[in-house]
């Protein structure tokens, strides 16, 4: 019997989706290696719902959309956990993950793949042809995560536009077409299009666009960072929690302000929220405000000298100084 | 011994750092954010958050006194400043938008129990219906929990902004308790309560024995209003807790045969003690302080757009006052080496003044024609010194470049290894030269010239050594900058004779009243008018610089002119008799002349009169300057402050010879940069012309 997984509805609205997990084959050439890109459930993941949509829109695919291709692309600012959600649903189907950044240095023959010359070990050379990222990706079943969709460049875009529609293939020069096996799934990460400084990126083509469905990720809401800190750091004390909770939205919302005159450049990702905050507080456990040094050290510092008077406030409005008992422990 | 955050407000917050100015500053640094979070409160992405100096509130635009926020730096307490610009500014929004008592309701019953007869129907306003059932208390009353509700309310998305109001209010509690008569005990002791800040039990403990067993009945009440949806719900709550005291004997008892002024008088001493109790502790937000203040508020906003039509810019005031405030609390702050400081408003000069520019050109021709100020002899005289400077040098050891003739007899010398020379890194612009010219009154005062006559010549001759100066730099592709300074109200850009004038006017006028004796120092502000930037082309600056020269040359003309036609003519009211601050421009100067990349920095002032600083100061500036690489040559114009503050000086008492020093003073100092750098060739060497300039260090 086939295993499963369950995938819930962290709002208790919906009944929970249960899929069959995917397998990896043994007689594939690469099995030791892609087996081992399956990634592991990350104890500490809090899913937001996306799991959940994305199980959603995977059974549909499963059960009813299943000559159409359906690609999604998630779609938000740095650090709301794009990339964590996709690793973590190839967890739990337990498929091989493969995150491919589309850089705007990347060219389609890098994604694709070309003709090398190699040593013939007789003083000569031969050309043989080497698959590139994608191309490895698609000979098993995957999880591919282009990431940064917006960065690559249109024209290198435009050799997967074959991939992405009903043709599902890319053909080689080779004369080989490698297909679309019903065992892979293509999702693509990208940060919104607009004034702020995401060096690289640009508006996304539109041909290229409406091959994928985009969703928006937002930033986390106060309730969702609390329980994420809550299981990544079960013995924080909750004032802290709830101090740094309010301090990344706070931050954020002023980073998603629509007048340019109120809003930061720099929003309170979850890798500051998650990761360095509480590193600065095991640092500075033994100061006498263990959380104000933290949020010097690991995110005044780290943000443009322009927003470091609205972080300022931010921090005096809703903390001016942080909980008197030590950080961890409870 | 405490910690400086432990350290109370008044300690350690100079009285300079408590002027308006310094105030509206600080709060322009929190601005941005206290925007957003008002937006968030309000929940309007477009609500407009400015300055004004009358406070007024309506759905789409909160318009802040900035004098509501100067008071509370006046307090004794553990807080920052800061801290204090943010909890004053968010304390202010917080009850600008939470506060709307202009819903109708048909008089509530409950708030009239002994009424005999059916109340009216009819929908009334909240502060009307209030003052039928409770009179000038219960309103006073009213206002003080609903102060506190708003503030226990809206304060909890930011606890660490409401701690600040907290230390402000606990360490003002004392001295307000200890004032306050027992009615204004009572609503005191409810504000902070219901606000928050501090429990029933501990009040009591610091009240008198009637008060803390009124306290005692209220408890309830407190909670209640604590948790109450609207100002009506709140009023009610009040006219209860009135009700409590009156039954403690806080207010005063009526007589039965009391007459109507009696009355009066009675219910107003009950609002009176009320209001001095609560007032003596809370931060005042005019929107909840009393029913005009309320009305005020609410309907300045009606007024000022019918009287002027709408405010289009959002950070700015729309009064003069305001302005101007926000004008000064926005300029550079310029540090002297001495330690002291002061604001510096640095403004382009009025474009109107190239209207004279036609004029302008003319006079000057004729100008140095009579002053002997002949360009092309001065653009002769320099133009050797700046090209020697700017020969650009051959190194060796290239594989590649130019071939030296004499390339076989170094190698052989062993003086090359390499034969090709390559030139080294070009040194075009590598000067910067700032000129900075003495913009008072006094410059356009005639003086005594040869053959008995007076005449001003004082800025029209610098205006010419300027002009004369800006010509060469231009031609030789040196950057230079050009600036007028002088101690007056501060003309705009924009501002003609007219619009100078009457804003002047609106101005020192809307200051004496809100600021008192401050307003001297609020429109008498020290002004670098930036004339010809290092950035701006020659072409943009020249006929601006031609018309000062006119107005300069022909003040009286130039007056006549302005008054004449005032909307067109520049501002010429600019030019105020009042002594300069020569050391603020001069580090200003200083400082803008050593970020840009030369390796020759010059800096020219020209200046008729004492610094209204000190000489000392000045001297320090000059020599920090000095230090710094930045050789600055002081030109007095018929008065010798330059030789106790320049160590580069020079005192003219003709126009000829102001020109001529400020040539010569350039000279000098390429002659100096030349021999510097190596460069002592002999046409480098003083030839004809006799260095006139004191070298006395």
């Amino acid at each position: 019997m086939a295993k499963t997984v369950t995938f819930t509805d962290p709002t208790g609205e919906s009944a929970p989706v249960k899929l069959e997990i995917f397998d990896v084959p043994s007689d594939l050439a690469d099995h030791d290696q892609r087996a081992g890109k399956i990634p592991e459930p990350d104890p500490h993941y809090v899913d937001l719902g996306m799991l959940f949509r994305l199980a959603l829109v995977e059974k549909v695919r499963r059960e009813k959309v299943t000559d159409t291709p359906l690609h999604l692309a998630l779609r938000g600012h740095m650090g709301t956990g794009k990339d964590h959600d996709l690793e973590q649903f190839a967890a739990l189907l337990r498929l091989p993950y493969y995150r491919i950044p589309l850089t705007g240095e990347v060219r389609d023959i890098t994604l694709i793949g070309s003709v090398k010359l190699h040593g013939d070990g007789k003083g000569g050379t031969e050309s043989r042809w080497e698959d590139g990222d994608i191309t490895r990706a698609l000979r098993g079943p995957a999880l591919i995560n282009l990431s940064e969709l917006n960065a690559a460049g249109a024209e290198t875009l435009f050799a997967l536009h074959g991939l992405l529609d009903r043709y599902q293939s890319i053909d080689l020069p080779t004369g080989e077409t490698v297909r679309l096996r019903p065992d892979t799934r293509l999702f693509g990460t990208l940060n919104p299009t607009d004034l702020r400084d995401y060096a690289g990126t640009q508006t996304l083509n539109k041909a290229f666009a409406d091959r994928w469905v985009i969703w928006e990720k937002g930033f986390p809401t106060d309730e969702q960072i609390t329980a994420m800190l809550q299981r990544r750091y079960p013995t924080m004390a909750e004032p802290y929690i709830k101090v740094i909770s309010r301090l990344a939205v706070e931050v954020n919302e002023s980073f998603t302000a629509t007048d340019a005159r109120t809003r930061v450049g720099t929003p309170m990702s979850l890798r500051t929220v998650l990761d360095r905050i509480p590193a600065g507080l095991w640092v500075y456990e033994h100061a006498e405000d263990p959380l104000r040094r933290s949020w010097e050290s690991f995110v005044i510092d780290h943000v443009d000298p322009f927003d470091r008077d609205h972080y300022e406030t931010v921090w005096s409005a809703v903390a001016r100084k942080g909980p008197s008992e030590k950080p961890f422990g409870k | 011994m405490r910690s400086r955050e432990e350290a109370l407000l008044s300690e350690i917050l100079p009285p300079e750092d408590r002027v308006i100015e310094a105030v509206v500053a600080r709060y322009q640094r929190v601005a941005p954010a206290v925007t957003r979070f008002a937006r968030s409160l309000a929940s309007n992405d477009d609500l407009r958050i400015r300055l004004g100096s009358q406070a007024s509130a309506e759905p789409g635009e909160i318009v802040m006194d900035p004098g509501v926020f100067q008071a509370a730096y006046a307090r004794s307490a553990p807080v920052t400043p800061s801290e204090v610009a943010l909890a004053s500014a968010l304390h202010e929004v917080v009850h600008m938008v939470a506060t709307d008592l202009d819903e109708h309701r048909a008089l509530p019953e409950e708030w009239f129990p002994d009424a005999g007869e059916p109340l009216p129907e009819d929908p009334v306003s909240l502060l009307d219906a209030l003052d039928k059932a409770g009179g000038p208390a219960a309103e006073a009353m009213f206002f003080s929990i609903e102060d506190a509700r708003q503030e226990s309310q809206n304060f909890d998305l930011y606890p660490g902004a409401r701690s600040v109001l907290a230390d402000l209010y606990l360490a003002s509690i004392p001295g307000a308790m200890g004032r306050a008569r027992p009615m204004g005990q009572f609503a005191l002791a409810c504000f902070l309560a219901v606000g928050g800040y501090q429990d029933v039990d501990t009040l009591q403990q610091r009240s008198e024995v009637h008060v803390s067993m009124a306290l005692e009945e209220a408890r309830d009440l407190i909670d209640d209003a604590r948790e109450a949806s609207d100002g009506w719900e709140t009023a009610g709550v009040a006219l209860q807790l009135l009700a409590v005291a009156r039954l403690h004997g806080l207010l005063t008892e009526a007589s039965p045969d009391e007459s109507k002024t009696r009355r009066e008088d009675r219910e107003k001493a009950d609002q009176n003690e009320i209001n001095t109790g609560v007032d003596s502790l809370r931060l005042m937000s005019p929107i909840v302080q009393d029913a005009d203040s309320y009305d005020q508020t609410r309907k300045a906003m009606q007024a000022a757009e019918s009287l002027q039509g709408r405010p289009d810019d959002a950070q700015t005031g729309g009064d003069p006052a305001t302005e101007q405030i926000l004008r000064v609390s926005e300029a550079p702050d310029v540090h002297l080496p001495t330690g002291q400081g002061g604001k510096l408003l640095v403004t382009p000069l009025p474009s109107r003044f190239s209207n004279y520019a036609d004029r302008g050109f003319e006079a000057l021709e004729t100008a140095a024609r009579r002053w002997e100020v002949g360009e092309r002899h001065i653009s002769g005289e320099l133009y050797p010194l700046f090209v020697a400077n700017q020969r650009r040098g051959l190194q060796s050891g290239f594989d590649a470049g130019d071939l030296s003739p004499h390339a076989a007899l170094f190698l052989g010398a062993g003086l090359y290894q390499r034969m090709f020379e390559r030139r080294s890194l070009p040194t075009r612009r590598a000067y910067s030269i700032s000129l900075l010219v003495d913009g008072s009154a006094s410059m356009l005062q005639p003086r005594p010239l040869p053959g008995g006559v007076k005449a001003p010549w004082a800025m029209a001759a610098a205006t010419l050594g300027a002009w004369t100066l800006a010509r060469l730099c231009d031609e030789l592709q040196v950057e230079f900058e050009v600036a007028l300074f002088n101690r007056a109200f501060a003309a705009r850009h924009d501002d003609t004779e007219q619009t100078y004038v009457q804003r002047a006017h609106r101005t020192k006028g809307a200051l004496r009243r809100s600021q008192g004796s401050a307003a001297d120092r609020l429109t008498r502000t020290v002004n670098h008018y930036v004339l010809k930037s290092f950035d701006n082309r020659w072409e943009t600056a020249k006929d601006e610089l031609a018309g000062l020269f006119w107005t300069a040359a022909h003040p009286a003309d130039a007056a006549v002119e302005a008054r004449r036609n005032p909307a067109s003519a520049p501002p010429v009211s600019m030019f105020e008799k009042a002594a300069n601050v020569d050391e603020l421009n001069v580090q200003h100067a200083a400082e803008r002349l050593g970020r840009r990349p030369a390796t020759v920095r010059m800096l020219v002032v020209l200046a008729d009169g004492m610094t209204r600083g000190s000489v000392d100061a000045l001297a320090a500036t000059v020599d920090g300057a000095e230090h710094g690489g930045i050789t600055v040559l002081g030109i007095g114009i018929g008065d010798d402050t330059v030789t106790n503050a320049y160590s580069r000086h020079q005192v003219v008492e003709r126009p000829d010879e102001l020109t001529r020093a400020m040539i010569h003073g350039v000279r000098s100092a390429l002659r100096r940069s030349i021999a510097l750098t190596g460069g002592d060739t002999w046409w480098a060497h003083v030839s004809q012309i006799e260095n006139t300039i004191t070298r006395s260090a």
